[in-house]
């Protein structure tokens, strides 16, 4: 089975140039949490998530894990000082800017081993031969194509 | 040793001249080093392995020239190092620290500074600034004050205070080892000037910065809710530490009488807390935790010193080291006092430009090779203490100047407050070199008059 069989196609994306409050908004009315983003050329140049949001609101001195723990520290009150400050910052400031790629014709198998391999990640982005993005995969889309598979298709997959 | 330059020119291939290949060896890795584009370490071991390759020194040499009491006291240091930190020791001493105060912005930074001062004497300056500015940072945002005051203030005091003893500073540990100065002898010539240094440095800091640094009572407030006692993450392991550390400092304290070196110790040290730390564990655990750890020496930085150590031994083979030390004494006019002064003030400088390991390693044989002009190696301790302060303190005068220096910048940067090379040099230069004017002074009066 083929990535391209398994993705989902109707894409809903980010530009790089975006302010990161219109893109929240837009995941909150789609209950989405994490977009592709697009330059002018339309390639696809990151993810965001609401964790790579979240990631940029905490201080970089704690999200770097540089300060393993703060538990010793009272609620300082600067997250939302920072969520203010990043929702008007572009979506490249904030964006991972190196998702997973995957080519529509690569294997299911190899699509769920490169999610889980050593750099985690929950999403890959479908790209055909021109690279542009032609769909997502997610963990959960390769859960359910696995649980609709009917038994005797098990060697396709 | 100087000596032996004939015997090497006849094993040189094509002819070459040991002396010239040697130098150029030396040269060109230091030069390579400078530019940062390379490993340190890397370039090191290359450098010392053309050193064998071209026949300078045979693998026997190279290998005697490798000084194992500075490799063993930082590879021991470094252990002890990567498992104290574990406890959170130094964050609930940061939070005391600015506690006591009562979260008075100006208090803090005097007291964040004396804490890293402190901790960089008894431990190593990078570690200790890598656990005090995340720390400094959050304080720094909860007062809502500039972060780049505190900062500032942090790099200084950690390099002043690694100036203070044998094992605060790597230039310290290789002059320790190859003068054989003990730790005792660094608290009795070095710590005295470092609280003047201090102090000095902190009010001309004040003089800057003091007026800048406002908040309100209720951001003070703030600080106080910190809870110190939760940093502590490891109680057990905190003791065991703090059990070492303290057998580890009274061992240096008294290495001299005991008749042992500085590396026993601290290696010995290293193997205690390394079995306390896991004590009581299944075996597979504690082979785990002794690979976590023994991963977190910087063996970077140790393979950087044993090539260095060899490449410093070709050169001082050819006996161009010899040289170079008569021509210095000419200079000076073999005046005792000139050149004691020349050392401090040419240490501190290149210091501040390049990184302050090589250029001890170079100028230790260098002022072990002016002992018959002054009367032999005794009589040169003066002339230890001036290179041990200039490179030390030099470490302040820019950005690049030490490690430390460069791991707070990192922090800044990453904080959305860069610290930038030209405005941190303008005041720090500056800094260093009141440092070395109040040490040179020093020098004068407690050895020279």
């Amino acid at each position: 089975m083929l990535a391209e069989s398994v993705m989902t196609k109707d894409l809903i994306a980010a530009h790089v140039g975006e302010p990161v409050g219109d893109v929240l908004q837009r995941m909150r009315k789609h209950k989405l949490r994490m977009l592709p983003v697009l330059n002018d050329k339309k390639i696809a140049v990151g993810v965001v998530s609401t964790f790579s949001i979240l990631e940029k609101i905490v201080p970089s001195y704690i999200a770097s894990g540089d300060l393993e723990q703060v538990s010793f520290a009272p609620d300082i009150g600067f997250l939302k000082t920072h969520y203010d400050q990043v929702i008007y910052k572009k979506i490249e400031e904030v964006m991972d800017d190196a998702p997973l790629l995957v080519k529509h014709d690569e294997s299911l198998l190899s699509t769920a081993a490169a999610l889980t391999s050593l750099d985690r990640h929950e999403y890959a982005l479908v790209i055909d031969d021109d690279e542009s993005l032609v769909g997502i995969i997610s963990s959960g889309d390769i859960l359910d194509y696995l649980r609709n598979m009917k038994v005797n298709d098990k060697n396709d997959a | 040793m100087h000596n032996s330059a004939h015997i090497i020119h006849s094993s040189m291939p094509f002819g070459l001249d040991a002396t010239w290949v040697a130098v150029s060896i030396l040269l060109i890795i230091y030069a390579v080093i400078m530019v940062e584009k390379f490993n340190r370490a890397v370039l090191s071991l290359l450098g010392a392995g053309l050193m064998i390759l071209c026949g300078v020194l045979n693998q026997q040499q190279a290998v005697a020239g490798i000084d194992f009491n500075t490799i063993g006291l930082l590879t021991g240091m470094m252990v002890i190092v990567a498992i104290s930190q574990k406890t959170g020791m130094f964050q609930y001493v940061a939070i005391k620290a600015a506690k006591v105060v009562k979260g008075e912005p100006w208090g803090i930074l005097v007291m964040l500074s004396l804490v890293t001062a402190v901790f960089s004497a008894l431990l190593d300056n990078v570690t200790t600034v890598l656990l005090i500015a995340p720390v400094t940072l959050l304080i720094t945002d909860a007062l809502a004050v500039r972060p780049y005051p505190y900062l500032f203030a942090l790099i200084l005091a950690s390099n002043i205070g690694g100036t203070s003893t044998l094992i605060g500073d790597p230039p310290n540990i290789m002059i320790g080892s190859a003068a054989h100065l003990s730790f005792y002898d660094f608290l009795t010539n070095l710590m005295p000037i470092i609280p003047v240094i201090f102090i000095v440095v902190i009010t001309v800091i004040w003089l800057m910065f003091g007026s800048d640094l406002k908040t309100t009572d209720e951001k003070k407030e703030l600080i106080m809710q910190f809870d110190e006692g939760a940093a502590i993450k490891d109680v057990p392991l905190l003791r065991k530490s703090l059990f070492v550390l303290f057998a580890v400092i009274s061992g240096f304290t008294a290495a001299h009488a005991l008749h042992l070196e500085p590396a026993t110790i601290a290696m010995f040290g290293a193997a205690l807390l390394l079995l306390l730390q896991t004590w009581g564990e299944p075996l597979h655990d504690k082979d785990h935790a002794y690979e976590a750890i023994m991963a977190e020496v910087e063996w970077t930085t140790i393979f950087f010193f044993v090539g260095l150590f060899i490449i410093v031994t070709g050169v001082e083979h050819t006996g161009v080291i010899g040289m170079l030390a008569e021509k210095t004494l000419t200079l000076t006019g073999g005046n005792f006092a000139a050149t004691t002064a020349a050392i401090l003030w040419v240490s501190a400088i290149a210091s501040a430009l390049i990184d302050n390991i090589p250029f001890v390693a170079t100028m230790i044989p260098l002022i072990q090779s002016m002992a018959p002009t002054f009367g032999g190696q005794e009589a040169l301790i003066p002339l230890w203490w001036a290179l041990a302060l200039g490179a030390c303190l030099g470490g302040n005068g820019s950005l690049i100047g030490a490690s430390a220096n460069l791991i707070v910048a990192g922090f800044a940067q990453r904080a959305g407050h860069p610290i930038v090379f030209l405005s941190f040099m303008k005041h720090a230069f500056a800094l260093m070199i009141l440092t070395i004017l109040i040490s040179h002074a020093y020098l004068y009066l407690r050895y020279l008059s």
